[in-house]
């Protein structure tokens, strides 16, 4: 329901109501100032931010926008390439999980039993550990400084929990439908093309938007595997920002690249919002 | 068939969980940096007596978690808290629900940049305010004392919606007649947290209290790019050291024993709290 938080309560009777809405504009401060913040010093002129309050009527400004999307390479470069990225790992992943998922389900048995707790570790496991022997890999396979490649340990990383996931959804399917499909003659390609992988549809968007989240966010595998400008996505491209001296203190220039490297999955996270909490719920009551 | 549908994946995911940790099993026992040309030469424990001695690595890992464990109780106390608010029913719910899952899923490495201006000294948001209060202002990401309090701040802004969502999760599968029949009984709402909520949560705390902390133990983008490990080194973390080692001093074969060394002591507590907590939730 789009009601806002200041709307009139319905059950003001209670008593107990203005103490929750209290904790509710409390954590809505805390969830959306230092965000707001952001946006905030984006448009402000150096001067007005240094002057306090007492300049708030002046000093707005687009100008750290255009220096951040002028700069070489300009910043939606970086934004296309995680995209691309995203999308990559987003179809790998499916293509290898769900056929994975879906003989593990119908396998059951203390062996399944095994594979998913080694799952759930792996799922655990914090991926920092792994950039060292990746990189040497990728030094070794002439991978580095290629987008389509670093797909590649994206998608290892994220089938532990893709493969979870896929497998509890796979779970609530009713065997009978797959029996009767059988009885008509549907080979297992058909199968998963026509009965599974439809029915699947809402396990498959949340899968695929915590993959594609994950794979936007990661930092230590790009910042190792990708070294020529062009080619950074948004995690390194950040982090090389910070640690550049070009954008003068203070910090409108960062405050513009934070603004255009949160839009982007503000918009996945608020559109896409019920699939990804449904799948992770489901993989918490699962686990 | 099965080997077809299971194949490929397992290939993938051997390649990038087990031959990792292997390599460095490996490695950690052979000498690879700017002294041997980068090729691997047989050293024996000369790694492993190195990092006994470390006192960065020691002094690392005792920040890591330090970091781990105090961002992570506060992470399972607020989460529970926004969890136990956003399972009430009442209006706008729903949108307030999506809009404090908001910090979990920037990039950590953009939002760190965000604070760094926050906690900025003298003109930051936050130093405006204690001006204001107080006439002076702290040196937030200047002072070792106060930098890694700022590293566990900005975790705990991002990742505890997370924790609310999972817990919030393990709340709504608790039966509503619980909580009617302890009514009827004439309990608190005290005594409902305390016997009904907590008690069946268990599991789902336990769950997220092991993901967080293996997480946590693994920080690594938020610090590289909010205080870069300093001042002096006061909040690098066990993942930054080897990263350093690595990319920094090029001594691949330290770089490997740093991680096999922090993948035990994260083996060791994973274990110690599984026994620890596991007791059987119910007689």
């Amino acid at each position: 329901m789009p009601a806002s938080p200041s709307a009139q309560p319905i059950a003001s009777q209670r008593g107990q109501n203005p103490r929750r809405w209290t904790l509710v504009a409390l954590l809505l401060f805390w969830s959306l100032a230092p965000m707001l913040w952001q946006l905030y010093t984006s448009l402000r002129t150096p001067d007005a931010l240094l002057g306090g309050l007492a300049a708030i009527g002046r000093g707005w400004t687009l100008a750290n926008y255009g220096q951040i999307l002028s700069s070489d390479p300009p910043f939606w470069r970086y934004l296309l390439n995680s995209t691309l990225v995203g999308v990559g790992t987003t179809l790998l992943t499916l293509l290898l999980a769900i056929p994975c998922a879906y003989a593990l389900q119908r396998r059951g048995g203390l062996q399944r039993q095994l594979v998913d707790g080694a799952l759930l570790v792996a799922a655990a496991f914090p991926s920092v550990l792994l950039f060292l022997a990746l990189l040497q890999l990728a030094r070794q396979f002439g991978l580095a400084n290629n987008l389509l490649a670093l797909c590649l340990p994206y998608a290892g990383l994220s089938l532990p929990l893709a493969v979870l996931l896929l497998e509890a959804a796979f779970a609530e399917l009713p065997r009978e439908l797959e029996e009767s499909a059988l009885l008509e003659g549907f080979g297992l390609w058909q199968r998963l093309r026509w009965i599974l992988v439809p029915l699947l549809g809402p396990a498959v968007a949340s899968t695929a938007v915590l993959v594609f989240l994950f794979s936007w966010n990661e930092f230590p595998i790009a910042l190792t595997w990708l070294s020529r400008s062009e080619l950074l996505t948004l995690a390194p491209a950040m982090a090389r920002i910070a640690g550049s001296s070009v954008f003068s203190v203070p910090y409108g220039a960062f405050a513009a690249a934070t603004v255009l490297g949160s839009v982007p999955l503000l918009l996945l996270l608020l559109v896409f919002q019920r699939p990804i909490v449904a799948g992770l719920t489901q993989g918490a009551i699962k686990g | 068939m099965g080997v077809v549908l299971i194949g490929p994946a397992l290939l993938l995911l051997l390649l990038v969980f087990l031959w990792p940790m292997a390599s460095y099993l490996w490695l950690s026992f052979h000498a690879q940096n700017l002294f041997t040309d980068l090729q691997p030469v047989p050293v024996g424990m000369l790694n492993w007596h190195r990092l006994v001695l470390d006192a960065r690595f020691w002094q690392d890992a005792a920040q890591t978690l330090r970091f781990a464990l105090v961002s992570v109780s506060l992470e399972l106390g607020l989460g529970l808290a926004m969890a136990l608010l956003l399972n009430q029913r009442w209006r706008g719910r729903g949108l307030v629900r999506s809009l404090t899952l908001l910090p979990w899923a920037l990039p950590t490495t953009v939002m760190a940049l965000g604070w760094r201006w926050i906690f900025n000294d003298p003109s930051g948001p936050i130093n405006g305010v204690i001006a204001g209060l107080t006439g002076s202002t702290l040196p937030f990401l200047a002072s070792p004392s106060l930098a890694w309090l700022a590293v566990v701040f900005a975790d705990v802004w991002k990742t505890t919606p997370f924790v609310a969502l999972l817990l919030l999760a393990g709340l709504q599968m608790i039966p509503a007649d619980l909580y009617e029949a302890l009514a009827l009984e004439g309990g608190s709402a005290r005594q409902a947290l305390l016997r009904i909520t907590l008690p069946l949560l268990r599991p789902y705390l336990l769950l997220v209290l092991l993901f967080r902390l293996a997480q946590a133990l693994g920080v690594f983008d938020l610090i590289v790019v909010l205080t870069g490990g300093g001042p002096a080194s006061s909040t690098e973390s066990v993942a930054g050291y080897a990263y350093l080692n690595a990319m920094r001093f090029l001594d691949f074969g330290y770089s490997a024993t740093v991680m096999i060394g922090m993948f035990g002591v994260l083996l060791l507590l994973g274990g110690v709290l599984l026994l620890v907590l596991r007791r059987p939730a119910r007689a």
